[in-house]
């Protein structure tokens, strides 16, 4: 039976919260006692920490408790994804201008601001490594307990993907194209900074965070503060955006540490400084060399891709591994090597972000493709569409076969913006298309689906609700499963206490798991609900569930009366009819160490104007197909690719960390520029391609991210085509823009002047 | 020192520091949190309220800069469980997600159809940029303000 309630535009279940400003987020709650804490930051770069001096802090009136690493020696303060390389308070040495060396716990927020101010940092300052290029020949090293690279110092991590004879294939090309791009550091800008809020009970560790892995945050939290699993309970209301930034472990340890020494609730509320100071996304270095067979294809790709990924790992191995792998796509290339490397430097910490480590290659690979098309005088969109990976075939070697049209897709996004209908002068078109491997499918995760007696269902499952819409698509999956209404359907909020687990929200995959499991319970209800009215009504024929009532075969009867007299007991002696669902994709053995259980795939196409007098890259009209398999709340489907394409667009024209030397010198929303309404293209289109394929409830796929992936080089390539210039740096400033114009024009005239001589 | 203001129609007295931000009353004080904090420099817009009608910064004002107005938060609007039809704009285009700047970006758009009811596409854009959306690309919130404008 095809979906009924999925599938249809639904009014959001959190959007009344929302827009009454009745919705709670970490950073609005208080608990009786509470205290406020700040963090301590350096302001040192690089350095061995002398001495730590807090009298003067804790001198101060309503300060409660000052506290440093040497609080918690008994502690194993080190956490991270891959890598446990950071102290939730610097130990020893601290490695970046912002890094949280003590915090300070008091009566009032503005206390513990001011508290703050006093403590003093005595270090032995070290050589400073500004960045990744910087870090990798250095003799000084900023991990030296890790193991060395045979290369290059300062190596987090390196990981290689290699198939077929890429040396041979190179040597055998017609046409080698060779070009290093670069993407800069870019920041999430969650609109709500990190929060959290801890308290020790006799029951353990009560824990309030806006974060999108509570499971994972318990996992650690038990492992720094030595408690079981069963002991620390991770709760999370609304989430302010996340987009890769509250992932694993932030400030949860540190927060649950001043709360256990100051015996009383203690919340942390970054401001939005410090979060510009917490988690950003790895400036990289790419660098292809792409070999080109007599009859045009792709037959070798060689790239290295570098990630900076700041003064402590975070998820800097797996983006650079991720990263590397992908940057062989999305095109059918016979012979490939990847290598990815992440490089510590004294920089903030980089992590996820939405895309995780795909832009920075797509930035490339779509750019180098561009180029190598037009250098074969062919349309940049023909010369994809022949090249992309087809249906059906094995991806980048011998991953899961791809399960999307991806010429299809492009086509459409082409169409969208007239690719075929005559230029107007001065105006340039380009297309960038992107394919992130879903490896977070591979997954076992429950839900529980819960009819009460009432008729009304509460669906538990362990998927933050950050924006993207779970709690709205869950209760479509759920009504859908049961044969119910929407509108008696929640689903609710996440707490580690009692719910089941689930590796985090993240990687677009939770409706395809979570929601599977969703869906997997409501079909086992709907089960029990046909079972007992065969017994009570003697039907359950088209049964479905109006309200309070069961109906079937003609029939109606409440539920709870149905209950009753299946399970012999008075009705107010009755609970529900639950279930649990169960989603379990075992990983596979695929060249990442899993198969890919679907292809978040983005293709955007854009037409561009460019003012010669400024460098002002104006986007005339943009389109973006989002291949979502099947639109389980279209609206939202919608919503999350506009959202992905005008993020992207910051990094494409505006956005970009400034540092000066190891100094970040724009973490405020005056000097970091993120697109605004007015920044939208005039003509903005977004496409859903559902041709129910994917591995989800009814044929859906992850979405979310791939909005994010083609524009940049859609943009890039619409330049050269509107001017002739090709820029391999981003972002795509006026200043840069009308640099290029100029040192294009000057090549030119110099040109002339040759020919004339 | 005592500052005397109108808040969502109730007459309030508050009695702060003379440096005390309009947010902290808000959202400390008077436990009013729909006033979102983000940026903290009158970028983000996620703390916008109505000052006498007029969009202001609450992270940047001064509560003695409010004696004697009229203040309403996005806890004002609504009457009852009938939403402000501002509100009702944002519910029927989906125009929120993660929703922290949604009070914020609602109050603009009040703002908006006070100052400018007849706002077409490009001075809703322009006024909307000085509150910012890091989710939803702003397509859904310029329908939304469409829509409201249409019906105030």
């Amino acid at each position: 039976m095809g979906p009924n309630e999925a599938g249809q535009r639904r009014q959001r279940k959190d959007i009344i919260d929302k827009v009454t400003g009745r919705a709670r987020y970490t950073s609005d709650l208080e608990v009786p006692g509470m205290a406020f804490a700040r963090l301590v930051r350096s302001k040192v770069a690089h350095g061995a920490i002398r001495n730590i001096d807090t009298s003067a802090a804790l001198a101060l009136p309503g300060v409660v408790c000052v506290v440093t690493a040497k609080d918690f020696e008994h502690l194993d303060m080190y956490y991270g994804e891959s890598v446990l390389d950071q102290p939730f308070l610097s130990v020893d040495r601290v490695r970046y201008i912002g890094e949280p060396f003590a915090g300070v716990v008091a009566e009032t927020q503005e206390i513990a601001d001011r508290a703050a101010e006093l403590v003093r940092l005595e270090v032995e300052e070290l050589p400073i490594l500004e960045n990744a290029a910087a870090a990798m020949h250095a003799e000084t090293l900023i991990h030296p307990e890790r193991p060395a690279d045979p290369e290059l110092a300062n190596v987090c991590s390196r990981s290689v993907f290699e198939y077929g004879d890429v040396d041979r294939a190179l040597a055998e090309a017609v046409y080698v194209h060779e070009a290093t791009y670069t993407f800069p550091a870019v920041y999430h800008y969650a609109m709500e900074p990190h929060a959290y809020l801890a308290e020790w009970t006799s029951a353990g560790l009560d824990m309030w965070a806006g974060t999108q892995q509570p499971h994972k945050v318990r996992a650690d939290l038990a492992r720094i503060f030595g408690v079981p699993h069963n002991q620390v309970r991770v709760r999370v209301p609304y989430v302010g955006g996340g987009y890769g930034s509250k992932g694993q472990a932030k400030y949860e340890p540190v927060t649950a540490a001043m709360a256990l020494v100051a015996q009383r609730p203690v919340r942390l509320v970054n401001s939005i400084n410090e979060s510009f100071h917490t988690v950003i996304r790895h400036a990289a270095v790419v660098t292809m060399r792409t070999g080109i067979g007599a009859d045009g294809r792709i037959i070798a790709r060689d790239s290295q891709v570098v990630y900076d990924t700041g003064a402590y790992a975070d998820k800097g191995p797996r983006v650079a591994r991720k990263g590397a792998y992908r940057s062989a796509g999305p095109y059918s290339i016979p012979n490939s090597r990847a290598v990815g490397i992440a490089v510590y430097s004294n920089r903030v910490p980089a992590g996820a972000f939405r895309g995780f480590s795909t832009p920075q290659v797509v930035w490339a690979g779509e750019s180098a493709v561009d180029e190598i098309a037009r250098h074969l005088k062919m349309s940049p969109l023909e010369y994809r569409k022949r090249f992309l990976t087809e249906r059906g075939e094995p991806f980048l070697g011998d991953d899961a076969p791809m399960d999307a049209d991806l010429p299809q897709g492009l086509q459409l996004a082409a169409d969208a913006i007239g690719w075929d209908q005559p230029r107007p002068p001065g105006r340039g078109r380009g297309v960038g298309s992107g394919v992130k491997d879903g490896g977070g499918g591979a997954a076992r995760v429950e839900a529980e689906v819960h009819l009460h007696r009432d008729g009304s269902v509460e669906v538990v499952a362990s998927t933050i609700e950050l924006g993207q819409g779970p709690q709205t698509a869950y209760a479509q999956i759920a009504a859908d499963g049961l044969r119910a209404r929407f509108e008696d359907v929640r689903v609710r909020a996440v707490d580690t206490w009692g719910q089941r687990f689930d590796p985090g929200t993240n990687a677009s995959r939770s409706t395809i798991s979570v929601g599977s499991a969703v869906y997997d319970a409501a079909c086992q209800v709907y089960a029990q609900v046909c079972d007992a009215a065969e017994q009570v009504m003697g039907t359950s024929q088209d049964l479905r569930l109006d309200g309070p009532d069961v109906v079937a075969g003609g029939q109606r009867k409440p539920f709870v009366e149905v209950l009753a007299e299946v399970r012999r007991l008075q009705p107010d002696w009755l609970g529900s009819v639950s279930a649990i669902g169960v989603q379990d994709t075992t990983k596979g053995d695929g060249p990442l160490g899993y198969s890919s259980s679907f292809y978040e795939v983005g293709h955007s196409a854009v037409e561009v104007e460019v003012d010669p007098e400024t460098g002002v890259l104006t986007l005339v009209k943009c389109a973006s197909v989002a291949d979502v398999g099947f639109a389980i709340n279209p609206e939202g489907c919608e919503g999350q690719d506009e959202g992905s394409t005008v993020m992207g667009l910051g990094h494409t024209l505006y956005e970009e960390l400034e540092f000066n030397g190891p100094e970040l010198i724009n973490p405020s929303l005056v000097d970091y520029r993120v697109p605004r309404a007015e920044d939208l293209p005039h003509d903005f289109h977004t496409i859903l391609l559902e041709n129910r394929d994917g591995p989800g409830p009814f044929g859906s796929k992850g979405a979310g991210e791939g909005g994010t992936l083609g524009i940049a080089p859609a943009v890039a390539n619409a330049l050269e085509d509107a001017t002739g210039v090709r820029i391999r740096d981003l972002p795509l400033t006026p200043e840069r823009v009308w640099r290029a114009l100029r040192a294009h024009e000057e090549a030119q005239q110099l040109n002339i002047a040759e020919d004339r001589s | 020192m005592e500052t005397e203001f109108t808040l969502n129609g109730h007459a309030e007295v508050v009695d702060a520091p003379d440096h005390e931000l309009l947010i902290d009353t808000l959202r400390a004080r008077m436990r009013l949190t729909g006033t979102k904090r983000s940026c903290d420099v009158e970028i983000c817009g996620a703390c916008t309220v109505l000052r006498d009608g007029q969009a202001i910064s609450a992270c940047t004002t001064l509560t003695a800069d409010v004696d004697g107005a009229d203040v309403v938060t996005v806890e004002g609007l609504a009457d009852g469980d009938e939403l402000h039809p501002v509100q009702q704009a944002f519910v029927d285009h989906s125009a929120a997600q993660c929703g922290f700047c949604t009070p914020g970006m609602v109050m603009s758009v009040v703002a908006l159809c006070l100052e400018y009811p007849d706002a077409d596409e490009e001075r809703i854009k322009e006024y909307l940029s000085s509150t910012l959306c890091r989710c939803t690309g702003y397509v859904k919130i310029i329908e939304a303000a469409q829509q409201a404008l249409e019906q105030m």
